[in-house]
């Protein structure tokens, strides 16, 4: 019985699928700007946000963008619900054969089953919708495709495409998996396959109508403004007007009071054993449904409506795809910016104390005053050497302590790929150790260019020179003496050069030190690609496609 | 049909030491049964309230037999269990945030009120989805319509309470059924179900319709009850809501379960045993023990509530699990598990934790070399063996370095000798030991615990440098000249002879020249070949001998600094540092207790 049947609008206001080569550019500049969108930070909304991407993708790719080229396709009635809604069991019944089984053990429908008319096979065997499933094409007379399946083949991304001319050409029925299925894939491609539909057909049962999870899909079918159609299945005979006007009330208060609703009744094969109901049973529907097919308007309204509705719903959308796309681009912004803050701060402190000659404390300090006596040039340098790639050492773990603690209040910081940073400060250690070793070599050769320059007979050993302008770069005020020593044994203007250059020099490596290290910190970050542009292209994009409407 | 029940105002058990229960008999109005001394004002009133009620239901007129209610009991395993949740809450409250200790705390105070009420009842919820036919379950256990069913969805929206025998208002009381909702079943089947005494049922709302605030109640009294049958049906049996919200969260309360297959009568033939085998399988990925060839956990079983099949074989295990009386305790066993597992990530270690040997003495290394206790060794064990040899060396060697000192430009040593530097400490020496130290006491446990580790490194280490910088002039050798050991004299007067020895030499032969003395040149030709070989060998003689005890000097000093350092290091930060790790130890120890590890079942 056919209730609440909608005035469909016919001659008078014909919404008419009018589609420029402009408008499919447009979207699929679309498509390729929302298959690029990421979203790698754990942030509140990301796992959200990831699914809403996949779902408009889906949607694009096997609904909207075909059915906008190929208007004269046939239209597709996805069938959803809940498990043991009796979808299957309605399908087979529509078609007049056992197309999906159906049977008491939930979830029954593993595999979704596309059953078209065979002239109409031609569009669906094809990859047009629903590219990413295998197509499994199992003749009339062959039993269930189960054993069909090749080996290592995911049953859950299979579409089993059966023929019936008992549907009349240009309607296609699609028997989809459960929408709260306990098998996680069948939920997701649940929710594929009816994004793909022209015409929704939500099945619920006199037991389910209130559920919540069939609802939240009716609220979606509403938000998209689809071509709708409920059904309640499985009433019992006793209460079937009850059951039917308690539907139609809640319905009704949910502002879907004009879907059309069908009734189905309880019969002894509804279900269990997997029959088929008397074609009255389902008369109505199969009318509502043929009718929908065979009468241009009818076709043109069902067809169009949907495709605007979900064409509207981008504004919706894309904006919010876009708000996601902006909050990964500022949680990454912040996460580079503790990390800039923390190193800068570190490199500021390591300048300071540079100058305030730290290096020259501890073992170098106890050098410093048994040098010349007690201590060779070159234990001298060694300490010193050793003193200031601790000094970077620790100026680096503490910059890295410092990100860490920033990072701790940052929920993006979770990433995987952020944590799996390698923590070994053994390696930060080797690589400050090598350019400070560096340095000294230079240092070294600076000193023995600088005495080979001297033209007298006793010139000085080139190592304590070394030592010497070592002490006074990184001695501070206490290794002012250390440049008196300088001065007098090479000159003063020899001292001042030596100095200057190995200065710069110095410099040089600290900053490379602490630059390199803080590119190391940033590189996973980096890796992530977490850029501004993907929220300015998703919008760009959005309102191309909103001029080209 | 029932009224309201209250007249048991005999649920209060004793409590002789419950000091917040003064006004036991004040202020409620005259009572028309016997009244027990037991009930307080608030229970009092609220009978006043039902009376009315009370009178029209013929049921409700059973007198009730003032009988006290022992309260519940847990046994020894699970009070010491429960005690050592208590200890850990307690311990850990300054170091967990309040949300991550917010289970246990609710597990804590259920357990407290559970205990309180009567041990002789359970509470027995019946909960499911919309239309699996709760409340046709409920009437058909009771045998009175007491709840309302009907084809409307959902049907049930308030909690409906059921209680076989007296006593049970306290328990019904804290799930907060209001009297109106509280029923007794029929006269009839009540005494024909003798067996059933101590059963309290609860009728529930639907878990999965569209309104949220049944879903609500039905989370709140999930939280409270000690038992739950979950009523599925062949249309719904397999939902995800009802599994992945509840079933597999709840594994733990397997014991405490039973799920029953609903509306059989709708299945044809063997599906019925079709479907339970499935149901079985899915409760069994869902983690549920179940309770097959007797042993504990969740029974299955498939009955019709419309038709009364199988409705006996529940009753018969209803009333066997009630008659042992030990789902309460069960219930809250299972939830100090939950809790327990949750608080597993921030109490549970991989590894062995502590503070190793070798992470000690590499503190204290680096430390000593923060205050420069290597170099300070080696320059005093120089020192001192150039002053030996200074002392022991041929005085033509020592005029020698004079002259050459004079010539070559001072250096370091012309530096203010004799004031002591400020910061003579590594700092960044100091901190990195710290860091490293705190990073290998860390290494393993769980985060908050190390961030307390860290905070107690970090705050010993403040101050520390300046310390260390005191301790270095303090523990450093006293100034002035080394010591010198006892042969020394014996060498400068060997060395003076050596020289004295040439000179005798040099003078005879001088004085052979002149002619003052007879000629003999075998004599003082020996003298000072004896002299000058002499002398170097004196000198290289005496470097040997010094070269002991300059070691043994520079070693002293090394020493003296080294241990100051550790000394000062181990108070400030180790000391701390341990302490901490201690106390997680501790309550580790008590996590442990709390999960049941090492502690048989009594």
């Amino acid at each position: 019985m056919l209730q609440n049947s909608p005035k469909i609008g016919h001659s008078s206001h014909v919404v008419t699928l009018d589609v420029r080569p402009q408008l499919l550019d447009a979207l699929s500049a679309l498509r390729d700007r929302v298959a690029a969108a990421r979203f790698p930070l754990p942030l509140a909304g990301a796992a959200r946000a990831r699914a809403n991407r996949d779902e408009l993708l889906a949607q694009l790719d096997d609904y909207l963008v075909p059915r906008l080229r190929d208007p004269e396709a046939p239209l597709l009635a996805v069938v959803g619900g809940s498990t043991g809604a009796g979808k299957s069991t309605l399908v087979n019944s529509l078609v007049g054969r056992r197309v999906s089984e159906a049977g008491v053990l939930r979830p029954t429908t593993r595999t979704p089953v596309l059953v078209c008319h065979p002239e109409d096979h031609h569009w669906f065997s094809g990859m047009r919708v629903l590219p990413d499933l295998t197509r499994v094409w199992v003749p009339h007379h062959r039993d269930p495709a189960d054993d069909l399946l090749l080996p290592g083949e995911d049953p859950a991304r299979v579409l089993r495409v059966e023929t019936a001319d008992t549907l009349p050409p240009g309607l296609a029925l699609l028997d989809a998996p459960d929408i709260d299925s306990l098998v996680s894939d069948n939920r997701v491609l649940a929710a594929e396959l009816i994004g793909a539909a022209d015409i929704w057909v939500m099945v619920t049962t006199a037991a389910r109508y209130a559920d919540a999870v069939p609802w939240h899909m009716l609220r979606t079918a509403k938000e998209y403004d689809v071509t709708l159609v409920t059904v309640l299945d499985r009433v019992p005979h006793q209460v079937v007007s009850e059951v039917s006007r308690q539907y139609g009330a809640l319905l009704t208060k949910a502002g879907l009071g004009h879907v059309p609703r069908f009734t189905v009744p309880e019969l002894p094969e509804s279900a269990w054993g997997g029959g088929l109901l008397p074609a009255t049973a389902v008369a109505s529907l199969r009318t509502w449904l043929v009718h929908q097919t065979l009468d241009p308007a009818a076709r043109q309204y069902a067809m169009a409506r949907t495709a605007y509705g979900v064409l509207a719903s981008l504004d919706t959308r894309m904006p919010g795809l876009a708000g996601a796309a902006a909050a990964q681009y500022a949680a990454a912004l912040r996460l580079t910016a503790a990390v800039d803050g923390a190193y800068d701060s570190e490199h500021a402190r390591v300048r300071g104390r540079l100058q305030a000659g730290a290096v020259l404390a501890g073992d170098a300090l106890r050098r410093w005053r048994a040098f010349p006596l007690d201590c060779t040039p070159g234990e001298l340098l060694d300490t010193l050497v050793e003193s200031l790639s601790t000094l970077l050492l620790c100026a680096v773990a503490a910059a890295d302590e410092r990100v860490d603690d920033a990072w701790r209040r940052e929920p993006a910081a979770d990433a995987p790929e952020l944590a799996g940073r390698d923590t070994a400060p053994e390696s930060a250690e080797h690589r400050i150790g090598l350019a400070v070793r560096r340095w000294r070599r230079e240092l070294e050769e600076y000193a023995e260019d600088e005495v080979r320059g001297l033209d007298r007979s006793a010139a000085p050993d080139p190592e304590t020179v070394a030592a010497l302008v070592a002490t006074t770069l990184l001695g501070g005020r206490r290794g002012r003496a250390a440049g008196e020593g300088l001065a007098e044994r090479i000159g003063a203007h020899g001292a001042l050069r030596l100095r200057d250059r190995g200065g710069r020099l110095l410099v040089e490596h600290v900053d490379r030190v602490m630059h390199a290290e803080r590119e190391r910190r940033l590189a996973p970050l980096d890796a992530l690609e977490v850029h501004a542009e993907p929220q300015a292209e998703l919008i760009a994009a959005l309102s191309v496609l909103q001029k080209e409407r | 049909m029932t009224a309201v029940t209250d007249q048991d105002h005999t649920e209060h058990p004793e409590h002789p030491e419950d000091p917040e229960r003064p006004d036991r008999d004040a202020g409620g109005p005259p009572r028309t049964d016997t009244a027990s001394p037991w009930d307080d004002g608030l229970i009092a009133r609220r009978v006043n309230e039902g009376a009315g009620e009370e009178q029209r239901g013929a049921a409700a007129a059973r007198t009730a037999v003032p009988q006290t209610v022992a309260p519940l009991a847990y046994d020894p395993w699970l009070r010491s269990r429960l005690e050592a949740l208590r200890e850990l809450v307690g311990l850990s409250r300054a170091r967990l945030d309040n949300r991550t200790l917010a289970g246990a705390g609710r597990v804590l105070e259920e357990s407290t009120a559970r205990r309180r009420l009567s041990g002789q009842h359970t509470v027995v919820a019946i909960a499911g989805a919309t239309g699996s036919g709760k409340s046709q379950l409920f009437n058909a256990l009771a045998g009175v319509p007491v709840s309302e069913t009907g084809v409307r969805r959902p049907t049930t929206a308030a909690p409906i309470a059921c209680s076989w025998s007296d006593g049970a208002a306290g328990l019904i009381e804290r799930l907060g059924i209001p009297p109106r909702l509280r029923r007794r079943p029929l006269q009839a089947t009540a005494d024909a179900d003798e067996r059933l005494r101590g059963l309290v049922l609860v009728d529930l709302p639907d878990h999965d319709s569209a309104a949220v605030q049944h879903r609500e109640q039905v989370d709140r009294v999930l939280g409270l009850v000690d038992a739950v049958i979950w009523v599925v049906d062949p249309e719904k049996y397999a939902d995800a809501m009802l599994h992945e919200r509840y079933l597999r969260p709840m594994a733990a309360h397997a014991e405490v379960m039973f799920v029953v297959l609903n509306q059989i009568d709708r299945l044809p033939g063997e599906a019925a045993e079709q479907v339970l085998d499935d149901l079985r399988r899915l409760l069994d990925e869902d983690g549920i023990v179940l309770g097959e060839y007797g042993e504990p956990g969740t029974t299955v079983q498939a009955l019709s509530a419309l038709t009364g099949d199988g409705v006996g074989d529940l009753r018969e295990s209803l009333a066997r699990f009630v008659a042992e009386r030990g789902a309460p305790a069960r219930r809250i066993s299972a939830d100090v598990d939950v809790a327990a597992a949750r608080l597993w990530p921030v109490y549970a270690t991989g590894r062995r934790t502590g503070l190793s040997e070798e992470a000690r003495e590499e503190f204290a290394d680096r430390l000593a070399d923060a205050v420069g206790a290597t170099a300070t060794g080696e320059a005093a064990e120089r020192a001192w063996l150039r002053n030996a040899n200074r002392a022991c060396g041929t005085p033509w060697l020592r005029l020698w370095r004079w002259c050459q000192e004079r010539s070559e430009p001072p250096t370091g040593r012309v530096a203010l000798r004799g004031q002591p530097d400020e910061e003579a400490t590594a700092r960044q020496r100091v901190e990195q030991a710290v860091r490293t130290v705190a990073d290998r006491a860390c290494a393993g446990l769980p985060a908050p615990w190390a961030l307390a580790v860290r905070e107690a490194a970090v705050r010993g280490s403040q101050g520390l440098p300046e310390a260390l910088d005191e301790l270095a002039v303090r523990a450093g050798l006293p100034p002035g000249r080394p010591p010198r050991p006892g042969w020394w004299p014996l060498a400068v007067l060997a060395q003076v002879s050596m020289t004295a020895l040439q000179f005798a030499g040099g003078l005879w032969l001088l004085a052979q020249i002149i002619g003052i003395m007879a000629p003999n040149l075998g004599v003082p030709v020996l003298l000072m070949v004896i002299g000058i070989v002499g002398g170097p060998l004196v000198e290289w003689s005496c470097r040997m001998a010094a070269r002991g005890p300059a070691r043994r000097y520079g070693q002293e000093a090394e020493r003296r600094l080294r241990e100051a350092a550790a000394g000062c290091g181990r108070a400030r930060v180790l000391d701390p540092v341990a302490a901490e790790l201690l106390r997680y130890r501790e309550v580790r120890e008590q996590y442990g207790r709390v999960v049941g590890v090492g502690a048989g079942r009594a």
